[in-house]
């Protein structure tokens, strides 16, 4: 599903990436570890079209991000799916709206729509909040949204950078056994993350650990990290 | 989905960001007023030279003892010819009394009956030379025309069609007009379309800086919108096509609110201007310049959408 091979990126005029070489098969998941900086963010960039590696080879879900043209840069993004420490939902949306944003870019009809958007907000319990507006939601509710409407296209790969970065324990709890769900029927991820308390409700996952823009398989067992498992929103409503 | 729905889709979200829409219309419809006041001056001065600076003057000459009945017919049809500003014709018998007149002393009533006097000065006995002339007058029936030059056309090439067309009426002899006076006409029509189209120019860089650029704000509010758009794989036109359709309607309701307020402001403008001494009738923008100008800022203002929705 992603294939990097000694991968460098330059962002800001540093050099994020250093030589990253990493696989990841269909059907995985995988933690993304590491402190703040060390370019967990700029490789989930670069795995979904957003920056373009200075050197090395990639390629995601088919796609040679190397060659990746402007044109072809839709193509990817209806591969592999993103979710956003903060949510990224449109606020003046309803729920419903904000979810069939997803498919109704790819041209899917307006009844297949309603049906498929429907039966993930039951899946994701938001069904009395269907027709609500999203910035009257709470932050749990609005991330359940994003990771709706990433669910809904049924994408090869989702990515999530820090998705309960902004939300308390119970609420990342649940929503990493959603992300478990989605992995079991098939779905890859990649999600970023440095909160050890997260880790721990997946320990079947693999963890990919990166320092300063250099990846490493296993974490460290120092504090070569930071930890985080503070609550920063309330829960669910 | 199809670019009609996409375009009622952007026409539909606007209702999303209201006061940010409203902002825009009223800086579309201010700046479209500026310029189309700018327009509107710039009309009307020109419309005032070209009225009173470029006219064409002939002198016309007929045969002398050409049949006045048929002279006369030809000073009716030329009275009505277009782009006529003014006919002054003169009969055999009112060009001698014309030209007595003109000979006589200051001091003399001067004319045919004058000239029957036997007493006088020098001035006098002139016009007494002319006074036996009534029966069998040499000059010919005369007429002082004068055509505003149309403000499309070349002076000269249009002077020289309209000297063949007066020489060609039957029973002219010669007709004359006046180089100097053609020269000064070119000069202003010269003068007008210079200024024109600097102006024009500056007024359309006007209206395509500030529209393109309150737009372009205005689509900063939508900015979070192209970003999650672009993220689950909506294809360019998918993106942009709402928000061209968005500009596209603020360019054209502000603009045709731009009009509204400028015939407002003419009819304001006539009233207060079209009075002693000045009587300065202030006219509406023509029809092209009104069209001219609502297109002009409803495109603009489609292409900052477009150009705002890049990434």
């Amino acid at each position: 599903m992603v294939h990097l091979e000694h991968v460098n990126c330059i962002l800001g005029g540093a050099q994020a990436l250093k030589d990253v070489t990493l696989h990841v098969e269909r059907g995985e998941f995988v933690f993304l570890t590491g402190p703040s900086g060390a370019g967990k963010t700029t490789l989930l960039r670069v795995l979904y079209g957003d920056l373009k590696p200075k050197s090395g080879a990639a390629d995601v879900a088919g796609v040679d991000l190397m060659r990746l043209r402007g044109a072809q840069l839709p193509e990817l993004r209806r591969k592999v799916a993103v979710v956003f420490q903060d949510f990224k939902v449109l606020p003046e949306r309803t729920v419903f709206e904000n979810i069939a944003i997803a498919l109704e870019v790819r041209g899917v009809s307006s009844v297949s729509i309603d049906k498929r958007v429907r039966a993930v907000i039951r899946a994701l319990d938001l069904e009395e909040r269907s027709y609500a507006r999203c910035g009257e939601l709470s932050g749990g509710e609005q991330q359940r949204v994003a990771i709706a409407r990433s669910m809904v296209v049924n994408p090869e790969l989702i990515l999530a950078d820090e998705p309960t970065g902004n939300l308390d324990s119970d609420l990342s709890r649940h929503l990493i056994e959603l992300f478990k769900q989605f992995n079991t029927y098939g779905t890859t991820i990649i999600m970023a993350t440095h909160n050890r308390e997260v880790l721990s409700w997946a320990p079947e996952a693999r963890q990919v650990h990166l320092v300063r823009g250099v990846i490493t398989e296993a974490p460290p067992s120092a504090a070569g990290w930071v930890l985080d498992t503070k609550p920063i929103i309330g829960g669910r409503a | 989905m199809s670019t009609t729905k996409l375009f009622l889709r952007g026409v539909a979200d606007m209702r999303r960001f209201p006061l940010p829409q409203l902002c825009t219309l009223l800086t579309v419809c201010m700046v479209a007023l500026l310029a189309g006041t700018g327009l509107l001056i710039l009309h009307n001065v020109q419309s005032e030279v070209l009225r009173t600076q470029g006219q064409a003057r002939f002198q016309i000459y007929w045969k002398v003892g050409a049949d006045l009945t048929a002279v006369e017919a030809q000073w009716t049809d030329l009275k009505r010819a277009p782009g006529i500003a003014e006919v002054s014709t003169f009969t055999p018998r009112a060009a001698l009394s014309e030209l007595m007149r003109g000979l006589a002393p200051k001091n003399s009533g001067g004319g045919l009956a004058a000239s029957n006097g036997a007493n006088g000065t020098s001035g006098a006995s002139v016009g007494e030379d002319f006074a036996w002339l009534e029966g069998e007058n040499p000059l010919p029936a005369t007429a002082l025309v004068s055509f505003n030059i149309p403000p499309d056309e070349q002076p000269e090439p249009w002077m020289g069609r309209m000297y063949a067309r007066l020489k060609g009426l039957e029973g002219v002899e010669q007709v004359t007009y006046n180089p100097t006076q053609l020269t000064l006409a070119t000069g202003w029509i010269a003068l007008v379309q210079k200024a024109a189209w600097p102006a024009l120019g500056f007024f359309a860089l006007v209206v395509g800086l500030v529209v393109g650029n309150t737009l372009k704000l205005m689509m900063l509010a939508r900015r979070d919108e192209v970003e999650i758009l672009s993220l689950v794989g909506a294809r360019p036109w998918f993106i942009r096509a709402p928000l061209f359709a968005n500009g596209v309607v603020q360019g054209l309701c502000g603009s045709v609110l731009s009009l509204f307020c400028l015939k407002f402001l003419q009819t304001w403008l006539r009233s207060v201007l079209d009075v002693p001494p000045l009587f300065l009738k202030v006219e509406f923008l023509p029809l092209w310049q009104s069209v001219a100008l609502v297109l002009c800022t409803t495109c603009v203002a489609g292409l900052a959408s477009l150009i705002a929705a890049r990434k």
